[in-house]
Formats: structure tokens, C-alpha cells, sequence
């Protein structure tokens, strides 16, 4: 279908009733941010999203906006005290270059000074490290921008994966039909080095999906993003299973945690 | 271009979304309050529209505004004004509670009942509201203009998020006029938001 068949439709994507072939179609041209859909569709989401206003009237209590109020103050003022270290993370690439240029120029004295390969060898070792850990936060910022992306889309379908043992904490997931499914969670145990999380597409026929392993961090955090690599409307269910280290071709255990889809 | 001509704060004196996203990025949460007390009401009569608990909308209000805080670097000033994107989200969030209720339902593991949302209390709009007044009251009439069976339809997909076969089998109507019912009136409601905006 090309652009002016869909057009008389971007209102009902944008609804969400769509299905089949329509939907799909409409899909794959915001797959290659078609110029005439994109914007389409957007306009479309602005119009559906005004039938808000037939909701009937009603006022948030008074007790609702002291919580927001406090959690928004709350957490201004911790990132308040992490901005020296959020400032180290955010080392510019220009401040490395100026860290790199200025070892060198020690390096150089330090050869003058008769030991000079020992030095410099140590010197580009450190540097070395300082380029790895640049990039390895960089990665990590990265990943984070991608994560945060999948959550704020409006196209992003949230989904709660229920623990099977409900002193565990409950996994957050955002599956997006482009940018990926990803999944976040706080407090989680501490797992043994042999064991691994992964995360399964469970489809409606056939067998689970393989899409992530991975473990908590050191502060029991899950973030993590990962590609769709099923249509969504082929998705029965989303489960994490606790797997040997390296992950399972299937799983070899029962879900831990799982979120119905469709 | 509609999205050209919406203007989200067209009072002189308000600061505008886009000023007080720019300073949630500064983490200026003052300006998340200013938001907060434009926006609070419609989003939660959206939400309590959806779910029909207040516990639950208050929650998912809650959420939908640290989001807003804590990922305002990703909200795009681009793709048009904050207003439809908090409904979108609130929507999307409401939905999905409901989904989850829906199939605790269906496992009957949910024993919990529906509380019925609280008489609706209206408070006076701000002055710098008048323009989001005037939209909703149009809105409004366009649907109360609808013939009851297509405004139905329409509000299944919207506030219940069914989708085309699931409001046919729910009205018992063919899945052709349903289609045509929904089609229908949106493209109405776009033209007469496109109207007000001209």
C-alpha cells in the first residue's frame, strides 16, 4: 500500500485498533521514517490523543501531588549530590585528549630524565586503561539512552513480569515492535557465578526464543536492551529464567518471572 | 501542518512546556510542579476513566510524572506539543493496567472490586487553560454529535483499548461497521480540530 492508502488511517493506528495487514503496512513505513507517514501518524496521534477530554472531569487529590512534589524534590537533590561523580562519567572526549597530551608531555620529561621506557610504558598502559574505561562508559551511556527511549515511546507496550516468588522483586519490561524489548529491575538478589538470567520471547506456536542473559549488577539492578527479533503480535509472553552460566539453547527451568503479551 | 499551529500555552506570562522541559533538565523541579498543576486533571481523569480505580490512577499518574522527570532528555520537542504526548503515555499506562486486572480476572486471582470513581469534582480552569477548555469543549460536541452506537465504539477502542474485532464481538455488530463507525468519526474529529485551529 502506498502512502495515500494509509493515509485515511493513521487516525485508527494511532488508536490502536488496527490489525493485519493495514497495521503492518503502516509499520514498515514508520520502519524507514517514511516522510509522509512519520509525520502522519504523529499529526494523527495528536487528534486521538484529544478524545482524552471526553473522560468526566475529575480532580487528583491534594495528597497525590505532595507525592509526586516530594519524590521529584527527593530525587533532585541526590542527583544533586552525584553530579560530581555523573561529571566524571560524562568525561568529555576533548578532556581526554588533554589528559593523553599532557601524559606525553610528562612521559618526554621523565625520558629526559634517563628512565625513560619503564615510564613510558607505564604511561601508555594507564592510558590505555583511561581509553577502555572512557568507552566503557560510553557504552554504558549509550545503553542507557537506548533503554530510556524504549520507555518513553508512546508505541512502547509496558509490561510487568509477575515473580513466582513474591519476595522477589518484580521485572519491568518496554516492548517496542523497532527499537527492542527493554528491561529493567531493582533489588535483586545477588545470584551465584554460575548461574545467568535470560530472558525468552515465549511465541504463540513453537518454541521460546533465546533474546538476553544476563546478570544483576553489583547494586542489584537490571538494565538492559535487546533487539525484537519477532513480530509483537506473534508474542505469546515474555519470561525470565534462571539458566547455567552462558545461557540455554531452551530453558531448562521454570519461569522466575513472566508477563503475558498477546 | 496542524501540529504547526497548536500552540500548548499561548498566555503571555505562563512559561511555556517547552521553557519548563528545559528546565526539568536542569532539574529545576519547580518546573515539573508547574506541570504538574497544568496537567494533573486531565491525566488523571483519563486514567480513572480507564481504570476505574482511583488507588491504581493515582499511581500511574504518580509514574507517569517521575518519567516525565526522570526522562526528560528523551522527550522530543520535535514531534509536537507535551499535552497529547502525557494522554499517549497516561493511555498506554492505564491500558495496560487494565490488561493485567483483565487477566488476573480471567485466573480469578483478583478478588479485589471495582471501586467507583469519585463524583467528579471539577475545579475552575486556570486562565492560561482556556485554550485546552476550548479543545475539550469541541471534542465533546463532536462526540455527543455522534449517533450512540458509534460513540460507543469509538470510546471501546480509546478508554478499553479493544481493538476492531474485539469492539465487534463486545457491540455485536459486523466487524464492516464497526470499522466504518470508527473511521468515520475520527476523520470528523480531526477536521473539526483542524477547523478550530484554521
Amino acid at each position: 500500500m502506498d502512502c495515500a492508502q494509509l493515509a485515511p488511517l493513521y487516525e485508527e493506528y494511532a488508536l490502536g485498533v488496527l490489525e493485519g495487514e493495514e497495521r503492518a503496512e503502516i509499520e514498515a513505513h514508520l520502519a524507514r521514517a517514511c516522510p509522509h507517514c512519520t509525520p502522519g501518524i504523529e499529526k494523527a496521534r495528536w487528534v486521538v490523543a484529544q478524545l482524552a477530554q471526553v473522560a468526566p472531569e475529575a480532580q487528583p487529590p491534594e495528597s497525590l501531588r505532595r507525592k509526586v512534589v516530594d519524590s521529584v524534590r527527593k530525587s533532585a537533590a541526590v542527583v544533586e549530590i552525584a553530579r560530581p561523580v555523573e561529571s566524571r562519567a560524562m568525561f568529555p572526549a576533548w578532556a581526554w585528549v588533554a589528559a593523553a597530551a599532557l601524559a606525553l608531555v610528562t612521559g618526554y620529561s621523565i625520558r629526559q630524565m634517563g628512565n625513560q621506557n619503564a615510564q613510558l610504558a607505564e604511561l601508555r598502559k594507564e592510558m590505555k586503561l583511561a581509553t577502555m574505561q572512557n568507552q566503557a562508559l560510553q557504552d554504558q551511556l549509550e545503553q542507557g539512552r537506548m533503554i530510556a527511549s524504549v520507555m518513553m515511546s508512546p508505541d512502547s507496550m509496558p509490561l510487568k513480569l509477575m515473580p513466582k516468588d513474591k519476595n522477589m522483586p518484580m521485572v519491568h519490561a518496554y516492548l517496542h515492535p523497532h527499537m527492542g524489548v527493554a528491561v529493567t529491575a531493582d533489588q535483586m538478589p545477588a545470584m551465584p557465578a554460575a548461574r545467568t538470567l535470560q530472558l525468552w520471547f515465549v511465541p504463540k506456536k513453537g518454541q521460546p526464543m533465546s533474546i538476553a542473559i544476563f546478570r544483576p549488577n553489583s547494586e542489584g539492578q537490571i538494565a538492559i536492551v535487546a533487539p525484537v527479533n519477532m513480530p509483537m503480535n506473534e508474542i505469546a509472553a515474555l519470561a525470565v529464567t534462571e539458566e547455567p552460566a552462558g545461557g540455554s539453547p531452551q530453558p531448562t527451568t521454570n519461569p522466575a518471572w513472566i508477563a503475558k503479551v498477546n | 501542518m496542524l501540529l504547526a499551529v497548536v500552540q500548548t500555552w499561548p498566555e503571555g506570562d505562563q512559561p511555556t512546556d517547552a521553557s519548563l522541559m528545559e528546565r526539568i533538565l536542569q532539574r529545576d523541579s519547580t518546573a515539573l510542579e508547574t506541570l504538574y498543576d497544568r496537567y494533573a486533571r486531565p491525566v488523571y481523569s483519563l486514567v480513572l476513566r480507564i481504570s476505574q480505580q482511583p488507588a491504581s490512577a493515582e499511581e500511574i499518574v504518580q509514574d507517569v510524572f517521575l518519567q516525565l522527570w526522570r526522562n526528560a532528555k528523551r522527550y522530543q520537542a520535535a514531534r509536537g506539543p507535551l499535552e497529547p504526548w502525557l494522554f499517549t503515555v497516561a493511555r498506554n499506562r492505564a491500558l495496560d493496567f487494565l490488561r493485567l486486572k483483565r487477566e488476573k480476572q480471567r485466573r480469578r486471582e483478583d478478588s479485589a472490586d471495582f471501586d467507583l470513581p469519585p463524583s467528579a469534582v471539577v475545579r475552575p480552569d486556570p486562565e492560561g487553560a482556556i485554550d485546552q477548555s476550548r479543545r475539550a469543549e469541541r471534542v465533546r460536541a463532536l462526540m455527543g454529535s455522534l449517533p450512540e452506537a458509534q460513540r460507543r465504539a469509538i470510546e471501546l477502542a480509546f478508554f478499553d483499548g479493544m481493538s476492531h474485532s474485539e469492539i465487534s464481538a463486545a457491540i455485536g455488530e459486523p466487524l464492516g461497521t464497526v470499522k466504518s463507525w470508527i473511521r468515520g468519526g475520527l476523520l470528523r474529529l480531526r477536521e473539526s480540530l483542524e477547523e478550530a485551529r484554521s
